[in-house]
């Protein structure tokens, strides 16, 4: 899942904090994000993950230049967010899963109006529209209103829409949120071949971990608007010693000095199935064997489950 | 998606000259309003429906209140006026009032566009809507009641076309600021807006006839002095000199008046996160 290209940063945020305030006449303070830091390399598909009210929109906002940060530095593509923002906006563009456009307005013009809004002139505006159209399925529909779309081609809509401009660094937030499963992998292959095909940055939101397993090539966790966690997510596995399980078929009491062994996490056992966490199947496997053959323990399956994000997830959650 | 494999249109930059780009930009808020206005009925009552019953109900109650037709001019231009002003700066709270409608304004607002883009845009498309709405008026009040608004030559006329639609603008931008402050809630000031300067500014008498504070406020609103430098033409001598002078400079410094606080409306949007609640 590498295709990072180059290591100059597409992102940089810096101790970023907001704090919403609401009600009247007594204020409610809220705060949404709290000193959060992290790097994005150029080319890469990074994930923002965590539950509900986490903060992702909050700080995918901020890098799309639609909310001001009360405290901290943000610069996107080289370029601060709060006082270059009208030059990032021209580099960058945003797609979310509960995008919604004028009803009235039909495909081809909501994509020419956008086009309109980058100060695209009719040369390079009228075939991007029509290639845009043509390459997110949307051609059929071209003249049909928005508010007689289906969800999926509002979504497809709504991504094609953030290829105007050609953007250096696409936001996607929760892209596939309320969708069918077989709409929702389909956005994510699209996704996927959209940066294979562009070498673009993705930004990507989510509360799915299995979305951010298949696309992210980095992700950090956020929970209260604060950073738990970040990396690769094979990394994030290790640092959250959920490591890999193993499990064994086994007769016999043979199987209890597996435990002693460098790299196990955990070991327990069940009718005959012995359950061993190491920190690394690969390099583990072959000295547990080693073990149990010199135990003479005969050993009639295995299975070797790799932890998810989800399960970091909800290590992480706890 | 099948033809993912190839970059669409590789060039990133926007083609022509900067003056062009800007020029697009404000376009796509002009062809946005013109097309959601063909396309909604309650946009078409704004222009025909609503401004024909006004100028009948009124053109009839003073044809049997039996006035003059000098009195029955007066009154029916300070109709047009109303109407033309109100069509004209809904199209500029249409920059703000489409956007929260379909909350689309952060991906309208992701875009690299100021706020002139969208107010000069849906304001191009308010004096087409204003224009036609006098012109409608203009030629309904001529057949049904005699009226003729061009007898005195087309330059009062267009002098006060040209005000009204001036004054709209800062009309319009005074509404857009609310909306960006208060959200759909300010949403009534689209419709109402207009009628608080309709006691003030003289649009079925003469301004004379208000009471010296109220006068003095009047003299604030550069609507009074459109009206009153088209009905000098007739014959109604204007309570404060100068009138169109007034009525441009006002009307001037509303609609600049107006823009700096829409801008620092969005501005303060974007702070508070009012504009993301606005997407939701």
């Amino acid at each position: 899942m590498n295709h990072v290209t180059t290591t100059e940063p597409a992102v940089e945020v810096c101790d970023l904090s907001k704090t919403f305030r609401t009600g009247w006449p007594r204020r409610r303070a809220q705060p949404a994000l709290q000193g959060v830091s992290f790097v994005v390399p150029r080319g890469a598909i990074f994930g923002v993950l965590g539950p509900n009210g986490a903060g992702k929109t909050t700080l995918l906002s901020i890098l799309a230049t639609l909310l001001l940060p009360d405290r901290g530095e943000a610069r996107v593509l080289g370029l601060s967010v709060t006082r270059e923002a009208h030059r990032v906006r021209e580099r960058i563009n945003l797609s979310s899963g509960s995008a919604s456009f004028l009803w009235s307005l039909t495909p081809r013009e909501i994509l020419d109006i956008a086009a309109r809004s980058y100060g695209l002139g009719g040369r390079i505006r009228r075939p991007r529209v029509a290639e845009l159209l043509e390459q997110f399925e949307l051609t059929a529909h071209a003249t049909v209103p928005y508010n007689e779309l289906s969800t999926g081609l509002k979504q497809r809509l709504a991504l094609a829409k953030a290829f105007v401009n050609n953007p250096e660094l696409l936001i996607l937030d929760e892209p596939t949120v309320g969708l069918d499963p077989d709409i929702s992998v389909r956005i994510r292959e699209q996704i996927a071949a959209l940066r294979r095909a562009r070498r673009m940055t993705i930004l990507l939101s989510t509360h799915y971990m299995r979305e951010a397993e298949q696309l992210c090539d980095e992700v950090v966790f956020l929970r209260t608007g604060k950073i738990l966690a970040g990396g690769d997510p094979a990394t994030l596995k290790r640092e959250v010693l959920l490591g890999d399980r193993v499990e064994l078929a086994v007769e016999g009491d043979g199987w209890r000095g597996v435990a002693g062994l460098p790299g196990v996490l955990a070991c327990t056992s069940d009718a005959g199935r012995v359950q061993v966490i190491v920190d690394d199947a690969r390099k583990r496997l072959p000295e547990i064997f080693r073990h149990l053959d010199e135990c003479g323990v005969p050993v009639s399956d295995v299975t070797v489950t790799e932890p998810t994000l989800e399960s970091v997830f909800i290590e992480l959650a706890r | 998606m099948s033809t993912l494999s190839a970059p669409i249109v590789r060039s990133a930059s926007p083609d022509g000259t900067p003056l062009r780009r800007e020029l697009v930009k404000v376009s796509a808020f002009f062809l946005r309003n013109w097309r959601m206005t063909h396309r909604n009925v309650f946009t078409v009552f704004e222009i025909v429906f609503w401004p024909i019953v006004n100028l009948l109900s009124v053109g009839l109650l003073i044809t049997f209140l039996g006035a003059e037709p000098g009195t029955v001019v007066f009154v029916l231009v300070g109709t047009f006026a109303l109407s033309t002003v109100q069509v004209c700066q809904l199209d500029v709270a249409y920059a703000a009032l489409f956007d929260m409608w379909s909350k689309s304004i952060k991906h309208q607002l992701v875009a690299p566009i100021r706020p002139w883009h969208l107010v000069l845009g849906s304001w191009l498309m308010g004096l087409v809507r204003g224009t036609a709405v006098f012109a409608l008026q203009a030629a309904m009040s001529h057949w049904v009641f005699g009226v003729n608004v061009l007898a005195h030559g087309p330059g009062p006329a267009a002098a006060l076309v040209a005000g009204l639609l001036l004054s709209a603008a800062g009309v319009g931008l005074f509404v857009s600021t609310l909306l960006m402050l208060f959200g759909l809630r300010a949403e009534v000031s689209a419709w109402s807006g207009v009628s608080l300067i309709l006691l003030l500014c003289g649009v079925y008498y003469p301004v004379s006839v208000l009471p010296a504070p109220l006068q003095t406020m009047a003299a604030g609103v550069p609507l009074t002095h459109f009206l009153e430098a088209f009905r000098a033409h007739l014959g109604y001598a204007p309570v404060f000199t100068a009138p169109l002078l007034r009525g441009y400079a006002l009307a001037v410094v509303y609609a600049a008046g107006g823009y700096a606080l829409f801008a620092w409306a969005i501005h303060r949007a974007r702070r508070t996160g009012m504009l993301l609640r606005l997407s939701d």
